[in-house]
């Protein structure tokens, strides 16, 4: 039997074809790892590396911030806060769901900061803060379902109780992309100050951040701390404030919208910083809430606004004294000079009238002063001319920034011929000056310029510059007005409180004696025959006064503001007074002043619920509370009626600026 | 012994060495350490049979193919009603503490079916009845792999069915009337059998930006593993990404990128040598055959290990889509170690018999 073999040979040639096949594909494979593993290495070593560790922001605490007693200003509490890193988020509307049932913000709130967070990429973003024990719970109980969730431990700053501090030490926020740009210190997402002392001491209070590297698996759990870089805290600070003085001012003007500044006129070092309606700083240090923040932008009143630094008022009878010193110097008047005031008088043609209506008899400059005689300042207006009006009034720092380390201050309006060809391209007024001269018309002042100009007044003609820190701001600057003339004014302004016919006459009685000068400034025309009292808040005039103490040797200039007071005396001076006695007196003091004056000014708070109509017609019903008119302190008031009330009439009046609210 | 290819020994005990490490790194990883030493026993078992079946005549096996054929497609059958459905899919048949995944051992048993097939067909091309035949054996096990659902075994099943076609000629026109028929089949399969989790990888593949954090996850952190690792590795069980489990599946379809990790460039190029050394010998072996049935045998054999290395490599680097592929010898499992050693060992007797007159 023969045996065929079988042909095999196809069969081997196309086994030798898928061989061949076969090799070129394992090239294939061999040159892919080559690829990878080889060139590509650094490339997925980092991918490695992003994969398993994760960098956590270590925030660095803020200083601490003490008064001049060492009391503390400002200090840090902790917190928790929320992070989400992005990248290891696989779903976000679950994630998104389960951070609204933990009540982190309402659902489209939360899902507004899952989107912001993800254009943010690889970092970690704080999507919550300030997270509540029962938060901080039920994330760590989920943490092994949403791996990109952290907590983190944090600071934020903590305000001392009582004290209206929020514009002074101001707000914190996220790092602009600008600050980022000019300094490289800085870390995305990092806080620093946005204003007040925060912003203005940054750099000391700001600490360096430090980084955390950690190790984490697959499932965001933390494996071991590959490298730490603690942060640096921030450096203390102490500042000249006295909160205890603050704190007595915030009582004082008991929730009345206005300002108080105070300063120490012999080197400008600033006591109190208060402007109120105030606002929580808190709401800043991390998410603010679109609806907190409308109401707070929508507020008519406006909190945010600091209306120690910014508002501009005009000065009212305050004015006069800086007037005064200036005719004394250029010898405008003497202090002899005397006229006599019938209630009014007419110059160019026009009557205007002083806020007496039988008028003050005659009187010379100190009496005038005392008194707050409009219509010596009148003729002494005429006589001056606006040119060395203005020139006076710059000579105290009105119409510029005092230098205040805060910043954002409003420089201001000091007005003369070549402003009103500038801004209101018509030529400046006789009559104007006129009003200027009893500081109504377009002149326009902020609180903290009046107290600067004051202390100059009081320290012997120095212009100091308000500083918050000892050693900052320049050296106090000669105003050039002789120490006579300035004297005569302080004696003018001594008499406002301790002399018989003084518009602060009722404050004379007090332990710590003192001086200063009433302004009552008009938001709109006076109507005749009707009491500031019955008038609705928001038509009744700004109430300003400026004191200082002790008489013989002045260490606290105080200025207060209150808007839509009404009056001056019984409103803005109390204020003063109380701050004084609390300053130089003994603690127990500060109530006799709440006797002296009847318990009036405190229906000048705006009606509560804040419901004011700004635009509300001056004919429109008289919203007085009802309690105003019946009580008896209110009718001893009108009986007593020492208000600064002055209408300067005619063409003039028509161009006055309605003062900022 | 001295008649058995030594080469082939080489490159599996080469291979099996490589296993046991890389199986006992992830080990660590998942803390299962059981894991590692259980794959170094199914490797020992695996060589026995190897022996065993070395020292068998194929042809006899050849001849009884038929029997096993049957039986399995049996067990094929009985799955879908016996088997548990485990992660949705009913892949495996339980035996006391055990489980068997039967799909594994169909392969073989497919292969030497159609090997025996070619035994009967003596002519240097493929007539259109044997094709038919050659379709229906491969088809019917693959359908219902397919259906348990395992799409990777399914398409090793289809391998079986190219190189049968390609080693046993065919006309260019039936290759063309065939590509026509495939590609109806997947348009088929990819409207009504496809799952849509495997529509989905497949897709992924085409475009990985598709789905970056889900289908596209595992063979990102799979890429990352390999390019990390580097010229020489981060060491073993040093591997960042095996070690704090960014490796999905990684005792079974990913094995490779913990060892490509962990050991570089140049512990992955020599596993990849030793897979084509095993590759290499095997088709020589082919050529090198007495018979058409032992020539079938260890061509198809060569073929489908080779298609799933290059895949299930090529899927780890990112070059092929997640198919769901293992790696012969390497990815965890009892059933698979088996059933590559029973062919290595299948592939033995032919190289012993290469000579035989008998």
């Amino acid at each position: 039997m023969t045996f065929v073999r079988d042909d095999l040979r196809p069969l081997q040639r196309r086994t030798a074809a898928l061989l061949a096949t076969l090799a070129v594909a394992f090239a294939v494979i061999f040159v892919r790892l080559w690829v990878l593993q080889v060139i590509q290495n650094a490339r997925w070593r980092t991918a490695a590396e992003n994969n398993r560790l994760r960098r956590l922001p270590l925030e660095a605490p803020r200083g601490m911030v003490t008064d001049v007693h060492g009391e503390i200003v400002l200090d840090n509490r902790p917190t928790y806060q929320l992070l989400l890193f992005p990248e290891e988020m696989t779903d976000a509307a679950r994630t998104a769901a389960f951070l609204t049932r933990i009540e982190i913000a309402p659902a489209d709130e939360v899902k507004a900061r899952l989107d912001k967070a993800r254009r943010t990429s690889h970092l970690p973003s704080v999507i919550a803060d300030n997270l509540a024990w029962s938060q901080v719970a039920a994330i760590a109980a989920h943490r092994a379902e949403y791996t990109e969730l952290e907590i983190h431990p944090a600071t934020r700053r903590s305000l001392p109780p009582g004290a209206t501090v929020a514009h002074l030490v101001g707000q914190l926020g996220e790092v602009s992309p600008e600050q980022l740009a000019d300094n490289p210190d800085f870390r995305p997402g990092e806080l620093v100050g946005r204003s007040g002392i925060e912003r203005a001491y940054q750099d000391v209070l700001g600490g360096t951040p430090g980084n955390l590297v950690v190790v984490v698996d697959a499932f965001g759990k933390q494996v071991s701390a590959l490298d730490e870089e603690p942060p640096v805290a921030g450096r203390p600070l102490k500042v000249t404030l006295d909160l205890a003085l603050q704190r007595e001012a915030a009582e004082a003007m008991a929730g009345q919208v206005g300002a108080v500044f105070a300063l120490d006129p012999r080197d400008g070092a600033v006591r109190i910083l208060l402007s109120q309606p105030s606002f929580d700083p808190d709401l800043f240090a991390g998410h603010l809430e679109p609806a907190k923040w409308r109401e707070l932008i929508g507020d008519p009143l406006n909190p945010l606004h600091d209306r120690a630094l910014q508002a501009l008022y005009p000065p009212g009878s305050t004015i006069k004294p800086l007037f005064a010193a200036g005719a004394l110097r250029d010898g405008v008047r003497t202090p002899s000079d005397s006229i006599f005031c019938t209630g009014g008088v007419t110059i160019y043609g026009h009557p205007y009238r002083c806020w007496v209506k039988g008028g003050h008899g005659r009187v010379a400059l100190e009496e005038a002063i005392e008194v707050s005689c409009d219509s010596y300042f009148y003729h002494l207006a005429r006589d001056a001319g606006i040119d060395r009006l203005a020139a006076w009034a710059r000579a105290f720092g009105l119409g510029q920034a005092t230098g205040i380390e805060l910043g954002g201050e409003s420089a201001g309006l000091v007005p003369d011929d070549a402003w009103s060809r500038k801004a209101r391209g018509q030529p400046w007024y006789g009559g104007e000056t006129i009003s200027v001269g009893i500081g109504q018309g377009p002149i326009l002042v902020t609180p903290i310029q009046m107290a600067v100009a004051y202390a100059a007044i009081v320290n012997g003609g120095q212009l100091v510059t308000p500083h918050l820190v000892e050693g900052r701001g320049q050296p106090p600057r000669p105003t050039g007005f002789p120490a006579d003339a300035l004297a005569r004014v302080q004696r003018g302004m001594e008499l406002v409180v301790a002399g018989d016919r003084g518009t602060a006459r009722r404050l004379g009685s007090l332990p710590v004696r003192f001086g200063g000068k009433t302004g009552t400034s008009q938001v709109i025309h006076k109507q005749e025959g009707v009491h500031w009292q019955d008038l609705p808040w928001e038509q009744r005039h700004h109430a300003l006064f400026i004191g200082y103490a002790p008489l013989g040797d002045p260490q606290l200039v105080v200025a207060v503001v209150v808007e839509h007071g009404g009056d001056a005396a019984s409103v803005a001076a109390p204020i003063a007074a109380r701050i004084i006695q609390r300053a130089f007196g003994p603690r127990a003091e500060a109530q006799a002043v709440t006797a002296s004056v009847p318990p009036g000014w405190q229906e000048t708070s705006p009606p509560s619920g804040r419901d004011v109509h700004l635009e509300a017609p001056p004919s429109s019903t008289v919203q007085a509370p009802p309690g105003a008119q019946a009580s008896p302190t209110a009718t001893a008031h009108v009986a007593a009626g020492p208000a600064d009330l002055r209408r300067p009439v005619g063409g003039t009046a028509r161009r006055e600026p309605r003062p900022t609210r | 012994m001295r008649r058995l290819d030594p080469w082939l020994l080489l490159a599996v005990v080469a291979i099996a060495t490589c296993a046991y490490l890389a199986q006992g790194s992830t080990a660590k990883a998942l803390a299962t350490p059981g894991f590692a030493n259980r794959q170094i026993v199914w490797l020992a078992v695996g060589a026995v049979l190897m022996l065993l079946f070395a020292f068998a005549d194929y042809r006899v096996l050849a001849r009884l193919s038929p029997l096993f054929y049957v039986v399995t497609l049996g067990v094929l059958l009985t799955l879908f009603v016996v088997a548990p459905a485990r992660a949705g899919a009913q892949r495996w048949l339980t035996l006391g503490s055990y489980t068997i995944q039967p799909s594994e051992f169909a392969r073989v048993v497919t292969i030497l079916a159609v090997a025996a097939l070619a035994g009967e067909h003596r002519q240097s091309r493929l007539d259109f009845k044997t094709v038919a035949r050659l379709v229906a054996l491969t088809a019917i096990p693959a359908v219902l792999v397919m259906l348990q659902p395992d799409l990777g075994t399914a398409l090793t099943l289809g391998a079986i069915l190219v190189a049968a076609l390609w080693l046993g000629g065919l006309r260019w026109r039936t290759w063309a009337l065939l590509v026509v028929a495939g590609v109806v089949m997947v348009g088929v399969a990819w409207l009504w059998v496809l799952k849509p989790y495997q529509r989905e990888r497949v897709l992924t593949f085409a475009d990985p930006e598709r789905a970056p954090y889900s289908s596209g996850y595992q063979q990102r952190q799979s890429k990352i593993a390999v390019g990390s690792g580097g010229f020489t590795g981060k060491g073993l069980h040093s591997g960042t990404q095996s070690q704090l489990r960014f490796l999905p599946a990684q005792y079974t379809d990913f094995i490779f990128a913990v060892w490509a990790e962990e050991t570089g460039f140049v512990g992955s190029a020599l596993l990849l040598a030793a897979y084509v050394l095993m590759v290499l010998r095997i088709l020589v072996i082919a050529l090198s055959a007495r018979d058409r049935v032992g020539a079938v045998f260890a061509g198809c054999t060569g073929f489908v290990l080779a298609v799933e290395i290059l895949i299930n490599v090529g899927m780890v680097t990112g070059v092929a889509p997640t198919t769901g592929i293992t790696l012969p010898l390497l990815s965890y499992g009892g059933s698979s170690v088996f059933a590559t050693c029973i062919s290595l060992g299948i592939v033995q007797s032919i190289w012993r018999l290469r000579y035989a007159n008998v």
